[in-house]
């Protein structure tokens, strides 16, 4: 249960659009207990199909669900790619040193608010690769406890199926994100000072909203990665968080407060 | 209207038939009636299990169908009552269509008449299943495949022309193709339309779940097919639209069913460069507002994007564009971590921009983790598939041993012969060479598979990991020995 627990903190913290979108973890494992516990193997080959029949139907069902969102959200992305790239030029060419019509304190303010969008972003991009991933976990984990408990063969043609899909490709997503990071890199370069004061602060990072569920996101997948009675071949090895006085700064607050 | 069914090829539907693992005892089911009516009881009934489903809401208008056919697949599958209408209405665009772009196409159909609809009816169909099929799961933007010239059978009403049909289609692949894009451009933009069909896709999906190669495709024919039935709503603005030449920007239409099976309205996955040309195509017409997705769909020129997905993006574009504060949260009720900090800032006296550069900080390192993990978890799969593999080579080998041992004569040649054979490398009378090939095989496997595991992590669970591998190594030793000391034995 550990990994539906997880699951479901992580569906709460999430962002409020999508908590309807995730893996129903819980529901599957009910199914699979249901399966597995009836008497339906003795009856022979025919039962078995069926019951093995209507879970993979659900599953497909699932499957179906994340690849429409995520599609949907990707979609929405590539459209705010490129008009956070046009806003950043429009704002350099007017308001900018160079510009038409240069003003600083326009300048200032309006990179401001782009600086802030283009993080939110960012963490929105990251965020859906997150969706991605946790539902592709609970795929995978539900998929080897159907296989343990009846005895099946689902799981490895079945996950090769899954790889393949459009909500577990997200190779365009992660190029978006590194393109964000570039770009925030370039426009916004980074003080020396500023790092230096920030990291010595101790800050109380609270409320909705992204920066929290990115957060959550990191330390959740630290826990599902925690070693279980389970681990096996085919289990992931433990997350380690590079060092850092940022990690340091997660563990301390991984109870986070709401404001 | 002239009838056009999809009757074509009885043989080459068969064939695909058999390729499609449908029952091939369809076609020799059906009568060859001259009403249709007659026919459809009779359908197979694995066919017509998988037809059923579909058809359970509207059995009537199936049967109705056919007589009005134009040759379009889905007709045969309409969902939809007071569907003859419908198909004189098709038949009549789509002839008009095909005497434009396929003369060869529409010349027989004109020598075709009230067809003696035979089981090639349904070989047409299954013909186009196997197309789509063929479309559907191999490369989704290619839309031109070898069976499609089969696909342009349709219009040919006698069995009989069947043959010239086929010689002149290979001339016509291209206008097929084009014409075919086309067509499932419809078939997607009428699918759209289609709404509450949750309880036949739910029937179809619990039918189609299986996993083999049959499945997939049928179920893409069946959604492509229900979505033909009504497209014939949609004639006028379908037919102008220009055919799409065969461009490497082939919108990529995700057929879902593909995959896992399941149908559902093609979803369009859009990439940069796609929404690059839309872009271009939209400040072409004047900008956002005043372009319309008709005029968009037209300057894009893209294969398989339809009026719908161009509507919808268009719309998510507009959005974009003038309301950006509010298209950056789609709700407002998402306090951006900006609003917070900036509470936060009174608190802590952390500057806007430091809470930025954590949050950019935090977001950096999620972003890091979800890729190393997504990356083992794609290893992990490989590594399993593959042990997979030779875990079931290593078996084929062994069991072919055995039979072979339980002979009690010329055990030696037949132990040779039987290694030799095993599925893993061969060297002629290097038997032992093979089975430890193989094992060594397995053991690297398993070795590469815990260098996996051991990857990222510092600490490997060592106890776990090594257990299950010593066990795998044994087992391979175990039934390697076996043929290892027989081997030496006879020698």
């Amino acid at each position: 249960m550990k990994f539906g627990k997880r699951l479901k903190q992580q569906i709460q913290e999430t962002l409020p659009d999508w908590r309807d979108k995730f893996l129903s973890y819980k529901d599957l494992k009910k199914l699979v207990r249901l399966i597995s516990s009836a008497p339906l193997m003795l009856n022979g080959s025919l039962e078995y199909e069926k019951s093995e029949a209507e879970f993979v139907y659900l599953l497909n069902n699932e499957i179906e669900k994340f690849n429409a969102f995520f599609m949907e959200q990707e979609e929405d992305f590539i459209i705010r790619h490129k008009e956070l790239q046009q806003r950043i030029e429009r704002v350099i060419n007017k308001l900018g040193p160079e510009g038409n019509q240069p003003s600083e304190t326009d300048y200032e303010e309006e990179m401001a608010r782009i600086r802030k969008d283009i993080v939110n972003f960012h963490g929105e991009m990251v965020l859906l690769m997150n969706y991605s991933n946790i539902n592709y976990t609970g795929l995978a984990k539900i998929l080897k406890k159907y296989d343990k408990r009846t005895g099946g063969l689902l799981r490895l043609p079945f996950i090769q199926k899954v790889l393949q899909q459009p909500f577990f490709t997200t190779d365009l997503i992660s190029k978006l994100v590194k393109e964000c990071e570039s770009t925030i890199d370039a426009v916004f370069p980074v003080a020396e000072e500023e790092k230096i004061e920030g990291e010595r602060e101790g800050i109380t990072v609270a409320g909705e909203g992204i920066f929290r569920n990115t957060v959550a996101a990191l330390l959740t997948m630290k826990e599902i990665r925690r070693g279980s009675s389970t681990y096996g071949h085919f289990s992931l090895p433990p997350l380690n968080l590079p060092d850092s006085d940022l990690v340091q700064f997660l563990q301390l607050n991984s109870s986070i407060p709401i404001l | 209207m002239e009838a056009r069914p999809a009757l074509s090829v009885q043989s080459s539907g068969a064939r695909q038939l058999s390729n499609l693992g449908a029952s091939g005892a369809l076609s020799s089911s059906l009568p060859v009636p001259t009403t249709l009516g007659e026919k459809y009881p009779k359908l197979p009934d694995s066919q017509e299990v998988s037809m059923e489903r579909k058809l359970m809401p509207t059995p009537l208008a199936f049967h109705s169908s056919l007589p009005s056919n134009s040759g379009v697949v889905g007709h045969m599958f309409s969902s939809s009552s007071g569907f003859s209408t419908d198909l004189h209405f098709s038949s009549a665009s789509s002839h008009e269509k095909h005497s434009r772009k396929a003369p060869f196409i529409s010349q027989s159909s004109n020598t075709g008449s009230s067809v003696p609809l035979t089981h090639s009816c349904h070989s047409g169909l299954l013909q186009s299943t196997a197309t789509i099929h063929c479309m559907g799961q191999s490369n989704r933007s290619s839309w031109c495949t070898d069976s499609l010239p089969d696909f342009f059978d349709y219009p040919v009403n006698t069995p009989g022309q069947n043959n010239q049909m086929e010689s002149s289609n290979s001339g016509g692949c291209v206008m097929a193709c084009e014409d075919l894009s086309k067509r499932n451009d419809w078939l997607e933009w009428a699918d759209q339309l289609i709404t509450g069909d949750d309880s036949l896709t739910s029937n179809l999906n619990e039918l189609l779940v299986d996993t083999s190669l049959a499945d997939p495709e049928s179920k893409m024919t069946y959604q492509v097919a229900k979505s033909s039935a009504n497209f014939s709503a949609h004639q006028p603005q379908v037919l102008q639209q220009l055919p799409a030449p065969h461009e490497e920007t082939c919108a990529v239409v995700t057929p879902s069913s593909s995959s896992n099976g399941v149908p559902t309205k093609p979803r369009m996955r859009w990439t940069p460069e796609l929404h690059e040309a839309f872009v271009e195509a939209v400040n072409t017409l004047g900008g956002s507002e005043k372009a319309t997705p008709k005029g968009v769909l037209k300057l894009m020129k893209v294969e398989g994007l339809t009026i719908y997905h161009v509507k919808s993006h268009l719309q998510k574009y507009r959005t974009a564009r003038y309301r950006p504060e509010s298209s950056e949260g789609s709700s407002e009720k998402k306090m951006t971590s900006f609003e917070e900090l900036s509470s936060l800032d009174l608190k802590t006296g952390i500057g806007i921009t430091e809470a930025l550069r954590l949050q950019m900080e935090v977001q950096k390192q999620l972003h890091e983790q979800l890729e190393i993990q997504r990356t083992l978890q794609l290893q992990i799969e490989e590594q399993g598939r593959y042990l997979q593999m030779m875990f079931a080579k290593q078996k084929s080998g062994i069991d072919m041993l055995k039979a072979s041992s339980s002979t009690l004569e010329n055990p030696s040649a037949e132990l040779t012969d039987a290694v030799q054979n095993s599925p893993s490398k061969n060297e002629p009378g290097v038997s032992q060479v093979n089975c430890r090939e193989t094992k060594n095989d397995q053991i690297n496997l398993t070795t590469a598979s815990d260098e996996v595991s051991r990857k990222l992590g510092e600490k490997q669970k060592a106890p776990e990991t090594k257990a299950s591998k010593d066990l795998e190594a044994n087992v391979v030793e175990g039934s390697n020995a076996q043929p290892s000391k027989r081997a030496k034995a006879d020698e």
